[in-house]
């Protein structure tokens, strides 16, 4: 009736004697290993802290508030996938810190870790759906009992945003205190420490500089590049100008004059450090010029990694945000304009984090404003100019390969 | 020059200008509450356990893995959700035992509660994706650490198939010896009681018999919709029989005795109790006349919540059995055809549990063949027929809105 292959088979349900055709049965070979001692699975995972760590404080207080498992089940399982992008981070860190990113045959694990820290983040930003299916009714049942614990306590979240690269002079202040005054002890010095060891950001910065083409002694990519696009510029221009007079003349015009000052303020190293300094820039001028050479030659084979990683990159970024923005949403669906449990404004204080002061890559981003034809793109030789098909590895100060642990 | 509104409004970037805030930010006001004392996040959730459960085999056995991580935080989180299925699961199984589900303004809470255990499932289908991004390569340098733990000794797991109702007659063997054996002690009888504790399908299955309208001394749904469906097909059989002979009217005619033959074994109890000894369909006799009652009068007020419930429950089992492919698929890539790390062949195992003897409500599905035309559907008049629009409330032996907690 059913119409499924395996039902009624070959496995009998009443008798306890398995039938001729078992002993034939591939998917009954083999032995219980669990029987002769060893680590078995709730051990290996410890399930005895993790699943008696569920103390409703509704509970507690003598009025038990069903939803209140979920509550702390959902925050306990984003606790769980931050410690796990932060071991990915930290790995990550690590290569660049060691130089081991020098070895270019580290790249693979670069990108694959970095791409992983996407996939969770995908996950959590998901995750919300679950939460939602509790409604303000139930949660306003229990959230007395909550206070004062709030987010803002969450030291892995912090860590989180500060390793990546989360500028601290560009955080909204909330309650106009420090961030970092929520908490106390190891947990604030563990917090400071974040701040300064290398960011991601930083690391990537000092990685993109080293971009091999940048040389001005060699390939000399920003020289070339400027020359190519000042050219290409002023041909449209004059073509444009030997139309005859009309309103679409006079907007095409005024668009090549906007494309000319975009580009002017491309190449203006002094521009680009008074942007730095707003905050609306956060990569150093050459780092730029690293990542422009990736994404314009992204597909020569030594640039293909990179590009991956620069696009991953974005990518938490983007995911970041999405998370800033969902949990804003169902914060006002929770609460409305109530204070958070924490004793900021709530919804307000979140809504305005969701901002681009949060945007760590966010030069990344904006390479595509300064996106050229294909044909402004310097050209490449590959009989003269090797390195894009050459990886590095064979200094060994830098190979990796015989390092201690897997890391 | 990003186009966020909220970015450079009133926060100044260089140190310690951004405390001089605007008095009026909204986002602003607030107070620091914890830090006069109180429960804070980290300890609301037990995060001292949570963060410090994750004990690298690979690590102690002094050759650390990376990637052993997330294979330990991807299984806790399923445990932390699978723990929260159970809390939803008993709680609803716990409102059909004590009959507080007869009190139809319960509804709206079971309904509530199984939906969310679709969207936790929802969740741990997309959950796969983090882990897939661990190659068989990476896993193979640590699996060995691993043995004899294996998935089969997931308590939760188990208790979670039970009392959602897979019998365990219907159960695929492991290595041909009861899934039981994996447990002992406390554990062992934890799933010992579950077998032996109403499974939500049997509550299920007695609210059903319980329809409104099956009464055969009131609406006497069941016999009114026996006497309709063989009237309609003796009428169809009229209209073909007067058509000329043709192929198309053998066809015709051939298609008709099929669904005479259909019907003829909806309305054959007998056939319906062998297939229940088969284990082919679950629900008694009574019980699928109730759904199919709700199915045909879904939109009427009383049967609206009660439908949704039906197609909650399918969504369950189309998610477990999604979850049990997803797991398969994930092991075949990672393992090919070695053999479990708790003994069993692995592969060729799961593949056998994806199948619809571990369909639940298996009945429900198969309601989908014997829908008729809507005219064919005995009618309901309003005036008459009462039942529909009367939920039953008001008998205060069941009455639950003054109950204790808020379970």
């Amino acid at each position: 009736m059913s119409g499924c292959p395996f039902l009624g088979r070959k496995y009998p349900l009443f008798t306890s004697k398995p039938s001729q055709a078992e002993e034939e049965d591939e998917s009954q070979k083999g032995i219980n290993k669990a029987m002769k001692g060893g680590i078995v699975y709730g051990e290996y995972l410890q399930l005895d802290k993790v699943l008696s760590a569920q103390v409703l404080q509704s509970q507690e207080k003598g009025n038990k508030i069903h939803d209140e498992h979920l509550f702390i089940v959902t925050h306990q399982a984003y606790e769980l996938w931050f410690k796990q992008i932060l071991w990915e981070l930290d790995s990550v860190r690590d290569l660049f810190i060691k130089n081991h990113v020098r070895d270019e045959r580290n790249m693979l694990k670069v990108v694959s870790r970095i791409h992983r820290i996407t996939m969770i983040f995908k996950l959590l930003v998901e995750q919300f759906a679950v939460l939602e299916t509790m409604t303000a009714l139930d949660f306003f049942d229990f959230r007395e009992y909550l206070s004062p614990a709030s987010g803002f306590q969450s030291l892995q979240f912090r860590l989180l945003e500060a390793k990546i690269g989360v500028a601290d002079h560009l955080r909204v202040p909330y309650n106009r205190r420090h961030y970092r005054d929520s908490f106390h002890g190891q947990e604030s010095e563990t917090l400071m420490s974040s701040e300064q060891e290398p960011t991601l950001l930083q690391l990537v910065e000092q990685w993109l500089e080293r971009t091999p083409g940048l040389e001005k002694e060699g390939f000399n990519f920003w020289g070339k590049l400027q020359a190519n696009i000042e050219e290409g510029l002023k041909m449209e221009k004059h073509k444009v100008e030997k139309m005859e007079d009309s309103e679409v003349k006079e907007d095409l015009l005024a668009d090549r004059n906007k494309q000319t000052e975009v580009f002017t303020a491309l190449f203006d190293p002094k521009r680009h450090e008074h942007l730095l300094s707003k905050g609306e820039r956060r990569l150093s001028y050459k780092a730029l010029q690293g990542a422009l050479m990736i994404n314009f030659y992204r597909e020569e084979p030594r640039f293909q990694v990179p590009f991956q990683l620069l696009t991953a990159l974005m990518e938490i970024d983007t995911l970041m945000t999405k998370w800033r923005y969902n949990h804003v949403c169902m914060v006002h669906r929770m609460i409305g304009s109530k204070a958070g449990t924490g004793g900021s404004s709530g919804y307000q204080y979140l809504r305005s984090t969701v901002s681009d002061r949060y945007k760590v890559f966010v030069d990344l981003f904006n390479l595509a404003t300064f996106l050229v034809p294909r044909a402004w793109v310097p050209k490449l030789n590959p009989n003269i100019h090797k390195f894009p098909y050459m990886a590095e590895f064979y200094d060994s100060s830098y190979s990796s390969y015989s390092s201690e642990d897997s890391d | 020059m990003s186009g966020c509104p909220y970015f450079q409004r009133k926060f100044v970037s260089t140190s310690k200008q951004h405390l001089k805030e605007d008095e009026n930010d909204d986002s602003q006001t607030g107070v620091n509450k914890a830090s006069k004392g109180g429960l804070i996040y980290g300890d609301y959730l037990q995060l001292d356990k949570i963060v410090t459960s994750q004990v690298l085999q690979s690590e102690l056995k002094g050759n650390k893995i990376h990637d052993e991580h997330l294979f330990i935080v991807t299984h806790q989180a399923y445990e932390l959700w699978f723990k929260q299925v159970l809390w939803e699961l008993d709680s609803v199984r716990e409102i059909f035992i004590s009959g507080h589900v007869r009190d139809e303004r319960n509804m709206l809470k079971v309904n509530t509660r199984i939906h969310r255990i679709v969207m936790i499932f929802r969740l741990l289908l997309d959950q796969f994706a983090v882990l897939e991004t661990m190659t068989a390569l990476d896993f193979y340098d640590f699996r060995e650490y691993l043995s004899p733990a294996s998935g089969f000794q997931s308590l939760q797991f188990r208790l979670l198939e039970n009392k959602i109702g897979v019998p365990h007659n219907q159960r695929v063997p492991y290595n041909r010896r009861h899934y039981r054996d994996n447990f002992r002690d406390q554990e062992s009888e934890l799933l010992l009681h579950s077998e032996q504790e109403p499974t939500l399908l049997q509550l299920v299955e007695q609210w059903l018999e319980r329809t409104p309208g099956l009464e055969e001394d009131g609406f006497n749904f069941w016999g009114k919709l026996e006497t309709n469906i063989f009237e309609g097909l003796r009428r169809e059989k009229e209209i073909i029989e007067q058509k000329p002979a043709s192929e198309m009217k053998e066809e015709m005619m051939g298609e008709l005795i099929k669904q005479r033959d259909i019907f003829l074994s909806l309305f054959d109890e007998k056939r319906h109790d062998h297939l229940v000894s088969t284990g082919q369909r679950r629900l008694s006799y009574k019980a699928l006349q109730g759904a199919l009652m709700i199915y045909f009068y879904r939109e009427e007020p009383r049967f609206q919540v009660p439908f949704q419930l039906l197609t909650s429950l399918m969504d369950i089992d189309t998610l477990m059995t999604k979850w049990r492919y997803n797991h398969v698929c994930m092991v075949h890539r990672m393992i090919g055809s070695k053999d479990g790390t708790g003994g069993s062949s692995g592969y060729q195992y799961l593949r056998s549990t994806v199948s619809d003897r571990y369909k639940v409500f298996v009945d429900l599905f198969n309601l989908a063949t014997f829908l008729v035309p809507r005219e064919w559907v005995p009618k309901m008049d309003p005036s008459e027929h009462t039942f529909l629009y009367m939920a039953e409330c008001c008998d205060s032996s069941y009455c639950s809105s003054s109950s204790d907690d808020s379970d």
